[in-house]
């Protein structure tokens, strides 16, 4: 409770994991329509190679990476393309893929045929061609991260397990029920790089995980579990980095910069489905969850599936949704759309009640510094708003503004309900901008 | 039921809010502030809780005029200003007249706090420049001090027995326990009972409102100072710690958000600068109110400390070069 240090780099936000938490994964109802976004990781969209028409089979490749920082999409069932298409997506509106179930699961043939190999860049050619992307959400291709630039080696892996955000329990679901697929993919990595640390963060508010956890590493000295704090944004790359090794990543640089990879465990679960078996990612653990719900739950679903299915997977809602949110509370995206699917970053669907979704009214700062207390970066938040609402972006930039990893605590906090993270969004956008007109 | 799309907000996150507000705090320190009053009202009768009125009432009464005299909006219900009157009646010996009082909070509201433009926007704490204006100005009214008690006669302050340059303490100079219980004390009414202060200071720690190192460094450095001038003298340097106001500025003025830092390393050294400069005054000049004059001048400072001082961003080898600290 009493710590001398003030400055706590983080929020004791709620946890309301509680509906969920407990729940095994069920698998979710296949629809006859699912919708493949092309642009569902960070990067360039991938490029269409099926028309409409074609049939297609489950695993089959539809969306072919374009680029270097792309990924390529599978069709997670077996039927027939009928559009391609602008539709609403967790993005915006983007082009997608629609494809006709037949409920018949005809597979493609895997991404390898007998052995698969063992050579370190064969591997990562497989990890690219399953489409693997961060599946914490941030869905940057993992190949990608798996290939650091020439001179930069990766002495440390760590399993981001640390779900911090409030309702989400995805995660958790899969590190105990999935827990020996997540050991051995961990394994896989670490034959692959000469890598001293190995540590799975997870917050100390999840013991169950831990024992599970515990249970699939057995005697396996090089993989440690961490326990950290529960405390928001534990799980952002950054903190992670520092709070386990000591090291911060380099404003504007990657963790590869200081020697650290860091990976969710679904996404290190599905580097073993496809080194194992061979298959493309083509389903993911998303909950659905929020106190509106009537019976949220833990659901192992199908990429392309609308959200509308899963909706009704869980028997609609019991009180009126205020907001509906692809991810958590604190940087989950609102959205508005049922017919949105589920793509390979969405950990969990939130729903808020419509008593929760009221916008106080702004008064002025008090100076209490809740703002820079919470913050995991160590920014004023107060001052970048200021500055910007000043109009000085000069400051904003001198301020770190682009350094805000966008987590939200400040907004969050703030006793005065100031804008501050809608303000310091605004000023990097400016920044942006101008760094781009140069 | 249905998912009614047309009725979902899609403002950007953060979704969810803490539930502590900007008034909540405020009445947080209210709360606090009752442990000295009730203390004083024990120790020098009810005029304590007249008193304390009348700040409070004038208080809001000035914030409300002005307001409404500027034609902007009424901030009386963020609470702020009940503190600042609570604080100023609080201040005062249980002789000084009541308009002395209404001066103060007219001084600390409309000059200190709304001229720079209201709450958060102050460089100098409200409750603090008021009573040092009156120490100044009004002083035959508000100096006599009194010791509690039926035939109550004005007596010297604790301070004025151990004397400036005086590098141990005489015997007329009240015991420690009576120092820290505020039995058969005289001086301003809410800083008697040390152990009443220490009460609402746990109770604002716990609640989160305040900085714990703030009071802690600022008696710390005081205890400190003291220490290396009396060859540490703990009578001496406790005394100090007791007497006088400093555990009761250190716990409800010097903590104030508006007129102190804003960032970690500056409220340290804010903190350590009001214990060196109090100390100082203390032992160099014969003056009371050294621990007002050392919270003003450390609030004056407080933009330069906060602009020195701005917290090394993660990724970054150096603090970052901040201009503007408002
Ligand atoms: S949103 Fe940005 S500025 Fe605000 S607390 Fe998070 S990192 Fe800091
Ligand atoms: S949290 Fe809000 S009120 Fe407190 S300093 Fe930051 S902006 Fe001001």
């Amino acid at each position: 409770m009493f710590a001398f240090k003030y400055k706590r780099e983080g929020a004791y936000t709620e946890e309301r994991k509680e509906r969920t938490e407990h729940l095994p994964i069920e698998e979710a109802p296949v629809p006859d329509l699912l919708i493949f976004p092309l642009a569902m990781h960070i990067g360039k969209p991938a490029e269409a190679i099926v028309e409409v028409g074609d049939k297609v089979k489950m695993g089959q490749l539809i969306g072919k990476k374009d680029g270097f920082i792309s990924a390529n999409i599978h069709s997670s069932v077996s039927g027939k393309v009928t559009d391609i298409k602008e539709a609403a997506t967790m993005h915006g509106i983007g082009t997608c893929i629609f494809i006709e179930n037949d409920h018949k699961d005809t597979p493609a043939a895997p991404l390898f045929q007998g052995e698969a190999p063992t050579d370190k860049q064969a591997r990562i050619k497989l990890i690219e061609d399953a489409g693997i992307v961060g599946m914490g959400g941030a869905t940057f291709p993992t190949n990608v991260k798996l290939s650091p630039p020439p001179g930069k080696t990766i002495d440390t892996l760590i399993i981001n397990g640390a779900e911090c955000e409030a309702y989400s329990t995805s995660d958790h679901r899969v590190m105990i029920e999935y827990a020996d697929e997540l050991v051995k993919g961990i394994q896989i990595l670490l034959d692959l790089y000469p890598i001293k640390y190995t540590y799975v963060a997870i917050e100390s508010n999840v013991h169950d995980s831990i024992e599970a956890l515990e249970a699939a590493i057995g005697d396996d000295s090089r993989i440690k579990i961490k326990e950290l704090e529960t405390i928001y944004p534990q799980g952002a790359e950054k903190r992670l980095i520092k709070n386990l090794v000591d090291r911060e990543v380099p404003s504007g640089g990657l963790p590869a910069d200081v020697h650290a990879l860091v990976s969710n465990v679904s996404t290190i679960r599905q580097v073993y489905q496809t080194i194992a078996y061979g298959t493309p990612l083509m389903s993911r653990v998303t909950t659905l969850t929020g106190e509106p719900v009537k019976n949220p739950k833990n659901l192992l679903v199908r990429i392309g599936t609308p959200i509308q299915t899963l909706i009704d997977a869980c028997d609609g809602f019991q009180s009126k949704p205020g907001k509906m949110l692809h991810g958590g509370p604190m940087m989950g995206k609102p959205i508005n759309s049922g017919q949105i699917p589920i793509t390979k970053g969405s950990t969990i669907i939130t729903f808020l009640p419509k008593e929760e979704v009221v916008a106080d009214e702004r008064t002025p700062c008090i100076k209490c510094a809740e703002c820079l207390n919470v913050c995991p970066v160590s920014l004023q938040p107060i001052l970048i708003s200021n500055a910007y609402e000043q109009g000085d972006i000069d400051e904003a930039e001198r301020l770190g503004a682009m350094d805000c990893i966008d987590c939200g605590n400040c907004s969050f906090i703030c006793p005065s309900n100031i804008p501050l993270l809608e303000n310091i969004r605004k000023a990097k956008g400016e920044i942006k901008a101008r760094k781009e007109n140069k | 039921m249905k998912l009614n799309t047309a009725e979902l907000s899609t403002t950007a996150s953060p979704h969810l809010f803490s539930r502590r507000k900007s008034d909540w705090i405020m009445q947080q320190v209210i709360i606090a502030l009752v442990f000295p009053t009730i203390a004083a009202t024990y120790f020098f009768g009810f005029r304590v809780l007249l008193m304390v009125l009348v700040g409070v009432v004038s208080s809001v009464f000035f914030e409300y005029a002005y307001q409404k005299y500027r034609n902007i909006p009424s901030t009386i219900s963020d609470y702020s200003a009940v503190v600042t009157g609570m604080l100023i009646g609080l201040s005062l010996p249980v002789t000084a007249p009541l308009w002395t009082i209404v001066i103060g909070t007219a001084f600390a509201i409309l000059i200190i706090k709304q001229l720079p433009g209201g709450i958060g926007r102050n460089a100098l704490n409200p409750a603090v420049a008021a009573r040092v204006m009156l120490k100044v100005f009004f002083t035959p009214w508000i100096t006599d001090w009194v010791t509690p008690g039926a035939d109550a006669v004005s007596t010297a302050t604790p301070l004025e027995y151990i004397g400036h340059f005086s590098k141990s303490v005489s015997a007329e100079v009240p015991n420690l326990m009576q120092l820290f219980f505020g039995f058969e004390l005289g001086g301003n009414v809410g800083e008697t009972s040390k152990f009443a202060i220490i009460l609402g200071l746990i109770y604002l720690v716990v609640r989160g409102i305040i900085n714990f190192k703030i009071p802690l460094l600022y008696v710390v450095t005081v205890a400190v100072v003291t220490g290396l001038y009396s060859s540490f003298d703990l009578t001496y340097m406790m005394t100090h710690v007791l007497s006088g106001t400093l555990i009761f500025a250190a716990t409800y003025m010097a903590t104030d958000y508006s007129s102190g830092p804003l960032t970690p390393d500056g409220k340290t050294l804010f903190a350590i600068g009001l214990g060196v400069l109090t100390a100082l005054f203390r032992i160099l000049f014969n003056f009371p109110g050294g621990v007002g004059f050392a919270i003003l001048i450390m609030n004056a400072l407080t933009p330069v400390i906060d602009r020195y001082l701005a917290p090394r961003i993660y990724g970054h080898k150096k603090r970052p070069k901040v201009l503007k600290t408002t």
